[in-house]
């Protein structure tokens, strides 16, 4: 009786604390000029890799674009690394057009010109951001005991995943909008002799919620263009 | 009896902790590995030979720092994997040569010969940043037909990667490496007849439109 009173209340610890595991998510849309993006037609989804102390995740760049793929309307996305490769060194961290007027300068190579048009490509989005650990508390300690390794404490870290992407129309060469995406989350991570993470899914989420603005920005312009 | 099975019991307990423990004074070595792409650019129509010395195409960073982990990286083959693709995308025809000057039966416009002068690596824990990071410090000699020398510049190539959930610090260095030769490669595709003394020996010869 006295177990089960014990594991009754350690399954209510755990679930209040899954439960604490959540992240909030702020969205933000900024369109400057209607656009379209007609059928067959594809866009392109890239990090920027040119901050000094951090870069835009791969994976964040990989979720989103897989998003984009899934979904009521989904869209040609080209994979960011297999785009980069073609166009080397053009699209390289320190090579990398900053300014949508510097498509200009690229486009004056034909090779380019003709890479860009084989893909169909008629927007370019920037995705510049990270995911980061924002305070962290508490302390774990393991140590070895006759029963093998065992730990013990308490250990809770907050997140905060801050992207914004620029959407460059390549047809125009014009920035047509901006779409951000901040989550913020805090993890928990009770121990009991063995560590149990409960993640916050900040990156996860910050990704979920620019795709889906990235959706229904393309979306409202094909309501828009009709 | 009981007692000794009881001991050996947490003895092979403790065998992956002394394992762990005694990886710390470990040698880590990295042979660096990875595909480069061709880059777009304008090809020069210029007959080209490449000489690599053994220094280069065999270069190892040896961490002799005691303060620092031990590493060994070896990054000769990939650095020389990176020029022969990049190379023949930047001239109409290179081959490689075991020396610099006059060849038989060939007319070689250039002689291009890359050189390590520097290699700087920082991991995570010694920048407090979630990075890890990587220098390597060029220094490219072009000589002319004659083998004399035209010119002679540094190119930097810096590579960064994250650190990420269940990444080996292997695995993450070598990213870092991939992105710096890269880099490397995109400076000398982009810049090269931008060289003063190159861009003046291409204007000297007809070669640039």
């Amino acid at each position: 009786m006295k177990n089960l009173f014990k594991q009754t209340n350690a399954l209510y610890l755990l679930l209040t604390l899954a439960l604490s595991a959540c992240t909030s998510v702020t969205i933000d849309q900024v369109k400057h000029v209607p656009s379209e993006l007609k059928e067959g037609e594809s866009i392109v989804v890239i990090g920027r890799r040119s901050g000094n102390d951090y870069e835009t995740e791969p994976e964040l760049i990989s979720c989103i674009g897989k998003t984009l793929l899934k979904g009521d309307n989904p869209m040609n996305v080209i994979p960011e690394q297999e785009f980069v490769n073609r166009l080397y060194p053009w699209f390289e961290a320190r090579t990398a057009p900053v300014h949508v007027w510097d498509l200009q300068r690229l486009l004056s190579f034909d090779d380019i010109a003709q890479i860009i048009d084989e893909y169909n490509v008629h927007y370019i989005v920037w995705v510049d951001g990270v995911t980061e650990k924002t305070r962290g508390g508490g302390s774990i300690s393991c140590g070895l005991s006759p029963a093998g390794v065992s730990c013990f404490g308490f250990g809770t870290w907050d997140e905060k995943a801050e992207y914004e992407a620029s959407v460059w129309d390549y047809r125009t060469k014009k920035l047509v909008g901006k779409v951000s995406s901040i989550a913020d989350g805090t993890s928990y991570m009770p121990a009991i002799v063995i560590p149990i993470p409960l993640l916050a899914q900040v990156q996860s989420q910050a990704c979920s919620a620019m795709a889906n603005q990235l959706q229904s920005f393309f979306s409202n312009s094909q309501n828009q263009a009709n | 009896m009981v007692t000794i099975k009881h001991y050996i019991k947490q003895l092979l307990k403790l065998v992956p902790a002394i394992l762990l423990l005694g990886c710390f004074s470990c040698t880590s070595t990295l042979q660096v590995e990875g595909d480069f792409p061709r880059p777009v650019i304008h090809q020069l129509p210029l007959q080209v030979a490449v000489h690599y010395q053994d220094d280069f195409r065999r270069y190892r960073y040896v961490e002799k720092s005691e303060k620092r982990s031990k590493w060994e990286i070896e990054i000769g083959n990939a650095q020389v994997a990176l020029f022969d693709t990049v190379l023949p995308a930047m001239f109409e025809n290179v081959v490689q040569v075991s020396n610099i000057g006059p060849q038989e039966n060939t007319d070689i416009d250039l002689f291009f010969e890359p050189y390590v002068e520097e290699f700087q690596y920082n991991m995570p824990r010694e920048t407090k940043v979630n990075m890890f990071e990587v220098w390597i410090k060029y220094n490219m000699k072009v000589y002319d037909g004659q083998g004399l020398l035209i010119a002679d510049w540094i190119l930097t190539a810096y590579g960064k990667t994250p650190t990420a959930f269940m990444k080996s610090e292997e695995n993450a260095l070598n990213e870092a490496m991939i992105i710096a030769l890269r880099d490397v490669g995109a400076g000398l595709s982009l810049k090269f007849s931008h060289i003063p003394e190159i861009n003046s020996w291409l204007n000297k010869h007809g070669q640039l439109q």
